[in-house]
């Protein structure tokens, strides 16, 4: 019963913020975002620790997570709902750190594939596992920027109003993505810089973001590998909006 | 439904279980990284786990128009895979003998002729599988990204590999278990019956070398074909799981021999030594008849007449089992 309550829960904040988006109405106060300015620069927020981040305000954004998609889905709990933002702009970047609580470290170092054809080799990298899913996160924000735009479909947004998905994976590292719609996600091929750590059950994941001015939306996701997280079966936020 | 369908009979009274398709498929097509695991084709032993083990029993497919749930299996039902300290023995001067490690617990015809017991008769049979290219592929349905689609020339079910995104959600939803994750791309991937051979007018490379001669290809819709013959003409050919509802382009010819020991000169119905029942379970009760009309035709020939139907099982050349006509499916553009 509670996974039902969940399910619709989650379903009400999905529906109402696809509504929102739909219509184009500005987001609720509670919904803005503060940008530190930093003075440090990009690579010192990326690789400086958790140190080099203290100064900058914290918001803790609330996490729903997606109804579940195809009636063969196995129900999930909400384990994660709160995802922390810190946000920092320095010369040429926005600089993201996200933080949340998750007890599953969900991640692995996968073999590395030699240079050489593998018709060459005698022995084959080996697939470990092939059910395991890994941890994961992501930054949304449209593509056509501009003050006053109405703000994407929250499912990866449309035809009209394509989305960047800046998309950080624990085992398999960063990458662009770009969409129209729900199922039209797909790779530019282009990483972006990131860092993350897994220390006492939290990640943090720190993002190098374009530079997004002022009244940019974002959302943000998070996949938790041990719920079998991938697709759009994750956890996420509402519209954020960029001070 | 595509325009025409390609489709393979497997004559399983003629499979030898001697791997030689498995084999060809392997070093043509996943002899690569990440797909040591993967058959796209495997031949397996009947009755028995099957690879992975007890993929006929966990799930997948459709019941009253709906996707059924299914987990994934994990290499434990595939058998992770060993390596032997051959550097240790022959080379370090160690006096272990040389073992596999880690140990192993599983694999692709593990349980090769074990088989199952019919009273006091020991029986098996051997069970070549592929992807059943299906007219109505559940993997199909199930991927979120529209990776998977069925080629509309020919019905070969094909995953893009630039679309797919490793969801995995085919996997579930193929009551078969034939489309396999490869965990160093991330993305999954299945047989493509030989496409781009039948394009060229060659055959499946699992049919092309099988020395059994017990695979038989063309087009479904295709009057000439040996296999249009064998399940529309003839009818003496069933796919595998009808009951899952994905209407597999893959046909089986059951096994019906030997006798028993004591049923020798009687009825292959009689008594049989492959108990009905689980070939039944395996074809669905429409076994029956085929088991029926396949002793007809043997006493024909038996009696002195001539069996057309037994004549195409035999298949003595190329040209009789396999009607691979790519002027037929060519699309003009």
């Amino acid at each position: 019963m509670r996974t039902r309550q969940l399910v619709i829960v989650a379903s009400a904040c999905f529906l109402l913020s696809t509504t929102w988006a739909q219509t184009g109405a500005k987001p609720a106060d509670g919904q803005s975002l503060s940008v530190a300015a930093s003075s440090a620069s990009a690579d010192s927020l990326l690789n400086g620790g958790l140190a080099a981040w203290s100064q900058i305000a914290v918001k803790h954004v609330a996490l729903n997570r997606t109804p579940p998609l195809y009636d063969t889905d196995e129900p999930a709990t909400l384990e994660i709902s709160i995802v922390d933002v810190r946000l920092a702009r320095v010369s040429k970047s926005l600089l993201v750190q996200l933080s949340w609580r998750d007890p599953t470290h969900d991640a692995t170092t996968l073999a590395e594939v030699p240079n050489t054809p593998p018709e060459t080799r005698f022995r084959k990298v080996q697939t470990e596992a092939d059910d395991r899913f890994f941890d994961a996160a992501a930054v949304m924000f449209p593509a056509k920027s501009g003050s006053g735009a109405i703000a994407p479909s929250l499912q990866m947004g449309d035809v009209e109003h394509p989305v960047e998905i800046y998309y950080w994976n624990a085992t398999r590292g960063a990458m662009v993505m770009q969409a129209q719609g729900r199922g039209t996600t797909r790779r530019t091929g282009q990483s972006f810089p990131a860092n993350s750590t897994y220390q006492n059950g939290q990640w943090n994941v720190i993002f190098e973001l374009p530079d997004l001015p002022a009244g940019t939306t974002v959302a943000f996701a998070v996949w938790n590998g041990s719920q079998k997280d991938r697709d759009g079966r994750k956890y996420f936020s509402v519209w954020q909006v960029l001070e | 439904m595509s325009r025409h369908q390609y489709a393979m009979v497997m004559d399983l009274n003629k499979c030898l279980g001697c791997q030689t398709c498995t084999i060809a498929c392997k070093k043509l097509w996943t002899d690569r990284d990440g797909t040591g695991y993967v058959y796209w084709n495997n031949v397996e032993t009947r009755p028995g786990l099957g690879y992975p083990r007890q993929w006929d029993r966990i799930g997948g497919g459709w019941k009253d128009g709906a996707l059924q749930p299914s987990p994934l299996p994990t290499m434990d039902d595939y058998g992770h895979a060993w390596e032997y300290n051959y550097e240790q023995r022959l080379y370090e001067g160690k006096k272990q003998p040389v073992m596999p490690s880690p140990e192993p617990k599983s694999g692709c015809n593990w349980d090769e002729d074990v088989g199952g017991m019919n009273e006091d008769e020991n029986y098996f049979f051997y069970l070549p599988r592929i992807c059943n290219h299906c007219t109505h592929p559940a993997c199909l349905e199930a991927c979120p990204r529209k990776a998977i689609y069925k080629r509309d020339e020919d019905g070969i079910v094909v995953i893009d590999q630039d679309r797919c995104q490793g969801y995995r959600y085919c996997i579930k939803a193929c009551p078969y278990k034939k489309i396999y994750f490869n965990e160093v791309t991330g993305k999954s991937e299945k047989c493509i019956f030989c496409y781009p051979r039948l394009e060229k007018g060659v055959v499946n490379a699992c049919a092309a070398q099988c020395p059994g001669r017990l695979r038989f290809v063309g087009l479904l819709d295709d009057p000439e074909s040996p296999v249009h013959k064998l399940v529309l003409v003839h009818k003496i050919a069933l796919p595998l799981f009808p009951e899952k509802g994905t209407q597999p382009n893959v046909f089986y010819v059951p096994p019906f021999n030997p006798p028993k020991r004591e049923n020798y000169g009687k009825s292959i119905q009689e008594n049989p030594r492959v108990p009905l029942d689980y070939l039944i379970y395996l074809f669905g009760p429409e076994v029956k008849d085929v088991i029926v009309r396949l002793e007809a035709e043997l006493k024909k020939t038996q009696e002195g007449g001539r069996s057309e139907a037994l004549q195409l099982l035999i298949g003595r050349d190329a040209e009789t089992r396999y009607h691979v006509r790519p002027q037929l499916v060519q699309i003009q553009l």
